[in-house]
C-alpha cells in the first residue's frame, strides 16, 4: 500500500498524478473531462495511465469532483420538499430582492430549486433568543407526508425561523417524519448549517438535500468502478474548505465539496509556502478558461464562511480563491468604443483557440503566446497540435480594427491585458487582506501559469515568481497531500465577556463530538467570528485550546482580534467585540509523505533549438535558448529562456533570471530596473 | 442657482457632461495602455466598494448599499464607479465640484485632507446623504479625488426620516463643504459637531470610518497608477478612455430610431398637501444623441417631493442605460445624454426648497422615461413595476437598557411583464437594483421586532399574456414602543400594462393597533407603535404585458398548481384555461 493517487477535474482536462512512496516515482497523465459522466474520464485516466499492480498498491485515492456544482448548473437532483415557519413559505424564492446584474431591466430569476407546492409551513414560532413563541403542532406533519409522497419528494429540508438558537422544532419535525413512516434523506438547517440568516441557511440546506442524490449515486459508481480495477484502499473527497472527506462524510454532507473545485491548487501552494516559509505566497493558477489567485499568509489557507455557487448564498467554509474569466482561451476582441478587450468570454475546450484549428475563428490568449513564439513546441500537453498561420490569421483581423500597427502589437497587448486582469485580481484580494504585494512571491502554475510568469511579475510589481515542479499538473499534485478535515459553526451571538467563553467551549465541545471519536492523528481548531458590536461583518479569529476560559484569554483573543483588524482595514474602533459564530475544524493527517513531487522526466524535449520570442521587457523580438527544465544550471543562469516541460512551458524574460529552488522548484526573479 | 433664473421659469437649464472633451491624444495612449488603466480604475473603485461595505456599521449601506464610491480627475471628471446603488449615478461629480469650491478650491487642498459635504441641493438627495471627498496627490500633484456618499441612519433633521418637510433647514445638519481631516488628522471641532447633531451618533462614527477608510484606498490606487505611468501618459490614456466611453454610449443611441417621445403620470401627493401631482417627460432621440425634457415638469412642491437636480440628471442617465447597454461608466458615458429642467420645478428646486422624499419623483421618472421609450423599442420595455423603494424607518429606545436604536430598509416590489415573460417577483425597484433585503433573522436579532409574515401575494401580478410579478406581503409585530416613519409612493396610482395587459396593485400600509384601530399610510412622519403593533406593508407589483386571454394555458395551470393565483383568480381573469 505504497502508491497515492489524486485526480483533479478541469473543464477542459482531467488530472491524475500518482506516487509511489518508495521509489519517489511520479506518474502524470491527461485525459479529456467528460462533463456529462465525470467518473468516466476519471476511469479513464486511472487505465490510461496506472498498471493494476500500481491501482492494488493504491493507500489512498485523492479526488475533487464536480459533481455536486453540475448537479446544481443543470438543476438535476433530488425532488426536494421544505418544511417552514408559518409565514415563511417563500423565503427561497424571494431571496434577497437583489438582480445578478444590477442593470437588468428584466431580470428572470431562475426557478426556485424548491417549487412553491412543495413548500410547506408548520405553525410554530421560536424567537430571537431562543424562546418558543408558539409551540409546534406536530399533528400537520403526517398530512404533509401524504403530501410529499403524492409529489414524489425524496429529500426533505427542514428549515425553521431563528432554529440556530434552539433546533427542538426541527429536531421534533425529524422525529415525527420518521414516525409517519418517510425513509427519504432528512435535512435540517441546525445541522447542515447552524448559523443564522434564514434565505442564506435555507439555500444550504436545499443545495444539501438536492445534490445528495447526485452525489450519491456518483460516489458509488467511482467506488466500484475503482473497485472492479483492484483498488482496496480509501477514497476521499477533497473539501470547499480544505482538506478532504471519507467517501462516507462526503455522502453525509455534500454541500461541503461543492466549492472544491479551484482549491487543490490553493491548498498545494499553502503547502509549498510552509515549506519554503514564504511569509506571503499568491497562488496564480492560469488555465484554459479562468485564473484563480488567493493570498496566502504564512502558509495558512485562507478560509471564508459564506460562499456563492450559480447565484445562490451557500454557509459553508470554503477557500478563499478568486476566479475570473482569464486564460489560455480567453477571447480578445475590439469593442464599440475601439479599445482591445480580453475575456471574460473563453473560447473553452470547444472550439478553442484557432491555432488548435477546431473551429475557433476568435483570437484567444494562446493565439497571442503562439505568435510571439512563446510556446516552443509546436504541441501543448493533452497532444493538441498548433498551427502558427491560423493563429496569425485570427491576430490580423484585429490589426485592422483595433488601430493597431500590426500582428505583434495585437499579440503583446493581448497578453498584457490578459496580465492585467490577472494583477488586478490579485492586487484587489491583498489589498482586502492589508498586505504588501510587492513583497509576495507569485507561483505559477497551471497549463498557462508558468507562460506568464515574467509578465506577472512586471504587472504585479512583484520580484519572484516559484514555478513548482510538475506546475502544469501542481493542483493534483496537492491532492495527493490533504488532510482529512471535518467542520461545523454555530451562530452565538453575545458579548466577548469572561461568561462567553464558558459557553463558547461548551458549544465548541458539542460540535467537537459531532465529528465522531478522535484518534491520536488529529488535531482541532477552534474559531470565533468577531466584530465591534454594531457592525455585521465579522473576521475570524483563532482561539488556541491552551488557552482556558478565562478573563487573561479574553484579552488574547481580543488583541488578536484589534490586529487582524487594523491590518485589513488600517484602524481600531472604541466599540465592545462582539462574538457572532463559533467554528471548529478538525483535521487527520494521512500518513502520506510530503516530500516535494519531483517531476518525471520527459523525453519531448529532445532537439531543443534556439527560437525568436517576442521580449516584453526589450520590446523587440530576442533568440531565445528552449532548455528542458531539468537542464537549469544550479548556479541559475539569466533571461531570456524558455524551459520546457511535459505539461507547461516557463518564459523567462530578460531582465529576469531562474534557478532551481527549494522542493524541486524553479525560481524566477526580477533584476532590479527591469520594466515592460 | 440664482434668484433670478427661479424667477424665470421659461428659462431652461441644459445639464450634461461637456468637460474634459478630448483636444487630441497624444501617442501615449495606445489601445492597451489605455485598457489596462480603464481596468485599474475600476479595479479600484471596486475596492473603495468593498472596504466600505466590510467596515459599516449601519445596516443601510452593508446591506442595502445606499451608499455609492467614484473617482474623479483633477478636472473633476469621473474616472471610474463601482456598482452601488445605480440612482447614484454620475451625482458624485456634483458634490466633488460644489465642496471644493466651497471650501476654497483646489489650492487649499492637501495630502490627507478630508472634506465632508452633504448640502443636499449639491449631492442631489437630503442631508442623511453625506459625500467625503479626499484629494489624491502623486508625484506631487493633485491627480483627482476619491468620493463617497453615504446614508448615515441621523443627521439631526426635525425627525429621523421625513415626508412632511417644508424647507430644507427641517431636514438635517448641513455641512457645506467643511474639512473633517486636515493633514490626516481629525479636525475636532467638525467631528464633534457632527455627533451633536446624530440622534445616534455610534453608528455614525462606525460609518464616517468606513467612509474615510474606503476614500484613502481608492486614493492609494489611484496614485500607485499614476506612479506607474506618469502623469503624462495618465493624463492622454484617462482622455482616451473618455473617448472611448462616449463612443459606446453612442453606439448604443444610435440603435434607437429618432423621434420624441413622452409618457406623463401622477404623483400621490406631496407629504404636505394631498391633492395630486400630475407631470409629463419627453425624451428626443437625434442620432447618437438623447435629450430628457423636464421642462414642462410641475413647480417645486411645498412638501419634499422634490428631486434636485443631481438627481436629476442621475436617473435620467440610469433609465436610458437601462434600455440600452452599459458597462462600468465614466465622465465620457454622459457625453451624450443631455438633460432640460427648469429651475424652481419639482425637477429642479431651489434653496430652500425641502427635498427629502427626492426619490418619489426621480424613482417615478425612470418609470415614466422606459415608459416614454415603449413606442421605440416595444419589444424591449417592460409594463410598470410596483414602482417604489417602500421605505420604512423605525426608532426607539430599548426597554431593557434605554439605548437609542434605528434602522431603515426599502423592500421589493414586482416588476412589469415584457415580450420576453413575465415579470419577476419581489425585487428592489429599479433605483436600488443592487440593494438587498435584510433576513429576518438579522432584523429580530436587532431590533425588538417579531415578522409574522413575508410571502409573495397571490393573485396580485397584473393579468397578461405575461404576467406581471407579485409583490410582497410582510408583517412586523413591535414587541417594544417605537416610531415609524413611512415612506411610501405610488399608494394611488395603479402599476400601468403594456399592450392590454392589467394593471397591477399598488403599494400599501396599514397599521393595526393593539385597541383594534387599523389605518393606512403612505407618507407618515414619526406614527408612535405601541407595543403590540402590527404594521403590514403590502408593496405593489407588476403590470401585465398582452391580453389575458393569450396567456397560455399551461401558463395559467402552472400558476395555479404553484398557488400565485387562486382558482378564483382564473375565473375571472383566464377563463380560456378552466
Amino acid at each position: 500500500m505504497t502508491v497515492v493517487i489524486g485526480v483533479d477535474i478541469g473543464g477542459t482536462f482531467t488530472d491524475l498524478v500518482m506516487r509511489d512512496q518508495v521509489d519517489g516515482q511520479v506518474t502524470v497523465g491527461k485525459v479529456p473531462t467528460t462533463p456529462h459522466d465525470p467518473e468516466v474520464g476519471v476511469l479513464n485516466a486511472v487505465d490510461a495511465v496506472l498498471t493494476p499492480a500500481q491501482i492494488s498498491r493504491c493507500s489512498h485515492f485523492l479526488h475533487g469532483t464536480t459533481v455536486g456544482l453540475n448537479a446544481l448548473i443543470e438543476r438535476r437532483g433530488a425532488t426536494v420538499g421544505l418544511i417552514t415557519t408559518a409565514g415563511f413559505r417563500d423565503v427561497l424564492e424571494i431571496g434577497r430582492g437583489d438582480r445578478p446584474d444590477p442593470y437588468d431591466l428584466r431580470p428572470r430569476p431562475k426557478d426556485p430549486l424548491v417549487p412553491r407546492r412543495r413548500r410547506v409551513e408548520v405553525d410554530e414560532r421560536i424567537g430571537s433568543r431562543g424562546e418558543v413563541i408558539s409551540p409546534l403542532e406536530l399533528s400537520a406533519i403526517a398530512s404533509i407526508v401524504e403530501r410529499f409522497d403524492a409529489e414524489s419528494v425524496d429529500a426533505i429540508a427542514v428549515v425553521l425561523i431563528n432554529s440556530y438558537t434552539n433546533p427542538d422544532h426541527e429536531m421534533q419535525i425529524e422525529t415525527e417524519l420518521r414516525r409517519c413512516g418517510y425513509q427519504g434523506d432528512i435535512s435540517l438547517s441546525y445541522r447542515v448549517s447552524g448559523e443564522y440568516r434564514e434565505y442564506e441557511r435555507t439555500t444550504t440546506t436545499v443545495i444539501d438535500a438536492f445534490v445528495r442524490h447526485r452525489m450519491g449515486p456518483y460516489l458509488r459508481r467511482l467506488r466500484d468502478g475503482l473497485a472492479q480495477r483492484g483498488f482496496v484502499g480509501e477514497l476521499l473527497i477533497t473539501r470547499s474548505g480544505g482538506g478532504a472527506l471519507t467517501v462516507e462524510e462526503a455522502l453525509q454532507r455534500p454541500f461541503e465539496t461543492i466549492l472544491s473545485g479551484p482549491v487543490a491548487g490553493a491548498a498545494a501552494t499553502a503547502r509549498l509556502a510552509q515549506a519554503m516559509s514564504l511569509p506571503l505566497a499568491i497562488p496564480a493558477d492560469v488555465g484554459g478558461t479562468s485564473f484563480d489567485t488567493a493570498a496566502i499568509v504564512d502558509g495558512r489557507l485562507p478560509l471564508n464562511f459564506e460562499g456563492d455557487v450559480e447565484g445562490l448564498p451557500l454557509q459553508c467554509p470554503w477557500v478563499d480563491v478568486r476566479s475570473i474569466g482569464a486564460g489560455g482561451g480567453s477571447l480578445a476582441y475590439v469593442d464599440e468604443g475601439g479599445l482591445l478587450r480580453v475575456g471574460p468570454r473563453s473560447a473553452g475546450a470547444v472550439p478553442g483557440p484557432a491555432c488548435y484549428q477546431r473551429g475557433g475563428t476568435q483570437a484567444t490568449v494562446t493565439d497571442a503566446a503562439l505568435a510571439l513564439g512563446m510556446l516552443a513546441s509546436g504541441e501543448l500537453s493533452g497532444g493538441v497540435g498548433l498551427n502558427l498561420a491560423a493563429a496569425h490569421q485570427v491576430l490580423d483581423i484585429l490589426v485592422d480594427t483595433s488601430g493597431l500597427t500590426d500582428r505583434v502589437a495585437v499579440a503583446q497587448g493581448i497578453m498584457r491585458i490578459a496580465a492585467s486582469h490577472m494583477a488586478e485580481a490579485v492586487r484587489g484580494i491583498t489589498v482586502e487582506k492589508g498586505v504588501d504585494l510587492r513583497t509576495a512571491a507569485l507561483v505559477a502554475f497551471g497549463g498557462a501559469g508558468p507562460l506568464f510568469a515574467s509578465l506577472l511579475a512586471l504587472e504585479m510589481d512583484v520580484d519572484t515568481v516559484i514555478i513548482p515542479s510538475n506546475a502544469g499538473n501542481f493542483s493534483a499534485v496537492g491532492l495527493m497531500q490533504s488532510d482529512v478535515s471535518r467542520s461545523a459553526a454555530r451562530t452565538l451571538l453575545r458579548p466577548l465577556v469572561p461568561e462567553t467563553l464558558v459557553e463558547v467551549v461548551a458549544v465548541a465541545t458539542d460540535l467537537g463530538l459531532s465529528f465522531g471519536a478522535a484518534t491520536h492523528a488529529d488535531s482541532y481548531e477552534l474559531l470565533l467570528d468577531l466584530r465591534y458590536r454594531g457592525q455585521e461583518h465579522s473576521l475570524t479569529v483563532a482561539f488556541p485550546w491552551s488557552l482556558g476560559a478565562d478573563a487573561s484569554s479574553l484579552s488574547v483573543i481580543e488583541s488578536q482580534f484589534e490586529a487582524e483588524y487594523h491590518a485589513a482595514y488600517g484602524l481600531n474602533l472604541p466599540e465592545s467585540v462582539e462574538l457572532v459564530n463559533v467554528r471548529v475544524q478538525r483535521h487527520t493527517r494521512l500518513s502520506v509523505s510530503r516530500d516535494a513531487v519531483r517531476a518525471p522526466s520527459w523525453t519531448g524535449a529532445a532537439g531543443l533549438t534556439d527560437r525568436s520570442v517576442w521580449s516584453f521587457t526589450r520590446a523587440e523580438w530576442t533568440m531565445t535558448p528552449v532548455i528542458e527544465r531539468t537542464s537549469v544550471p544550479v548556479t541559475g543562469m539569466p533571461g531570456p529562456v524558455l524551459i520546457v516541460e511535459q505539461t507547461a512551458t516557463t518564459v523567462v524574460d530578460s531582465g529576469f533570471s531562474v534557478r532551481p529552488g527549494e522542493q524541486e522548484s524553479l525560481v524566477v526573479t526580477r533584476n532590479r530596473g527591469a520594466r515592460a | 442657482m440664482t434668484i433670478l433664473s427661479w424667477m424665470n421659469p421659461a428659462e431652461a437649464v441644459v445639464s450634461s457632461s461637456s468637460k474634459s472633451v478630448s483636444t487630441g491624444m497624444g501617442d501615449a495612449a495606445d489601445p492597451i495602455t489605455t485598457e489596462i488603466i480603464r481596468q485599474g480604475l475600476n479595479a479600484a473603485a471596486e475596492h473603495m466598494k468593498r472596504t466600505v461595505i466590510r467596515t459599516a456599521f449601519s445596516p443601510i449601506i452593508y446591506e442595502a448599499l445606499d451608499f455609492a464610491v467614484a473617482l474623479y480627475d483633477a478636472d473633476m471628471s469621473m474616472l471610474a464607479q463601482a456598482p452601488t446603488l445605480p440612482s447614484f449615478m454620475g451625482t458624485l461629480g456634483f458634490c466633488v465640484e460644489a465642496a471644493v469650491t466651497a471650501v476654497g478650491g483646489p489650492q487649499v487642498l492637501g495630502p490627507g485632507d478630508v472634506v465632508l459635504y452633504n448640502d443636499p441641493f449639491g449631492t442631489g438627495t437630503h442631508p442623511q446623504d453625506a459625500a467625503m471627498i479626499v484629494p489624491i496627490f502623486a508625484l506631487d500633484t493633485l491627480v483627482g479625488y476619491a468620493v463617497i456618499k453615504a446614508h448615515w441612519l441621523d443627521i439631526g433633521g426635525k425627525d429621523p426620516y421625513c415626508t412632511d418637510t417644508v424647507d430644507v433647514f427641517q431636514e438635517g445638519t448641513i455641512f457645506p463643504g467643511v474639512k473633517l481631516y486636515e493633514g490626516d488628522e481629525l479636525v475636532d471641532s467638525i467631528y464633534r459637531m457632527v455627533l451633536a447633531n446624530s440622534r445616534i451618533p455610534d453608528a455614525v462614527i462606525g460609518d464616517i470610518n468606513a467612509m474615510v477608510a474606503g476614500a484613502r484606498s481608492g486614493g492609494a490606487a489611484l496614485s500607485r497608477i499614476v506612479e506607474r505611468y506618469g502623469l503624462d501618459v495618465f493624463r492622454q490614456c484617462v482622455a482616451r478612455i473618455y473617448d472611448h466611453g462616449e463612443a459606446m454610449v453612442r453606439h448604443w443611441f444610435e440603435q434607437l430610431p429618432d423621434g420624441e417621445y413622452s409618457a406623463s403620470s401622477v404623483i400621490d401627493g406631496d407629504g404636505v398637501i394631498g391633492t395630486p401631482i400630475p407631470f409629463e417627460v419627453v425624451v428626443r432621440v437625434h442620432g447618437s444623441s438623447v435629450t430628457v425634457d423636464y421642462t414642462g415638469a410641475p413647480d417645486q412642491t411645498v412638501g419634499p417631493i422634490n428631486s434636485p437636480l443631481p438627481s436629476t440628471v442621475a436617473v435620467s442617465r440610469l433609465a436610458v442605460a437601462y434600455l440600452v447597454g452599459n458597462e462600468a461608466p465614466n465622465e465620457g458615458h454622459f457625453r451624450a445624454l443631455e438633460v432640460l429642467t427648469r429651475p424652481g420645478s419639482i425637477f429642479h428646486p431651489v434653496r430652500p426648497a425641502p427635498s427629502f422624499m427626492y426619490g418619489v419623483p426621480s424613482d417615478h421618472a425612470i418609470e415614466l422615461i422606459i415608459n416614454a421609450l415603449a413606442a421605440a423599442l416595444p419589444d424591449l420595455v417592460p409594463a410598470s413595476s410596483g414602482g417604489d423603494i417602500c421605505a420604512l424607518v423605525w426608532w426607539g429606545s430599548r426597554e431593557a437598557n434605554g439605548e437609542p436604536w434605528a434602522d431603515g430598509a426599502p423592500h421589493p416590489v414586482g416588476l412589469g411583464a415584457s415580450p420576453q415573460g413575465d415579470g419577476a417577483s419581489t425585487m428592489m425597484f429599479h433605483s436600488e437594483s443592487a440593494t438587498r433585503f435584510t433576513p429576518a433573522e438579522i432584523w429580530e436579532a436587532r431590533n425588538p421586532w417579531v415578522i409574522e409574515q413575508c410571502a409573495l401575494a397571490q393573485d396580485s401580478g397584473g393579468v397578461g399574456q405575461y404576467r406581471g410579478g407579485l409583490g410582497l406581503n410582510l408583517s412586523f409585530r413591535v414587541v417594544e414602543d417605537c416610531y415609524i416613519t413611512v415612506a411610501i409612493a405610488r399608494t394611488k396610482l395603479r402599476p400601468w400594462g403594456l399592450e392590454g395587459g392589467g394593471e397591477g396593485r399598488p403599494n400599501a400600509l396599514e397599521i393595526e393597533y393593539p385597541d383594534g384601530r387599523v389605518e393606512s399610510h403612505s407618507l407618515s412622519t414619526r406614527v408612535a407603535l405601541p407595543k403590540g403593533t402590527l404594521v403590514h406593508l403590502r408593496s405593489g407589483s407588476g403590470g401585465g404585458h398582452g391580453s389575458a386571454a393569450q396567456r397560455e394555458i399551461s401558463s395559467v395551470r402552472n400558476d395555479l398548481t404553484e398557488e400565485y393565483i387562486s382558482l378564483e383568480h382564473v375565473r375571472v381573469h383566464y377563463p380560456h384555461a378552466m
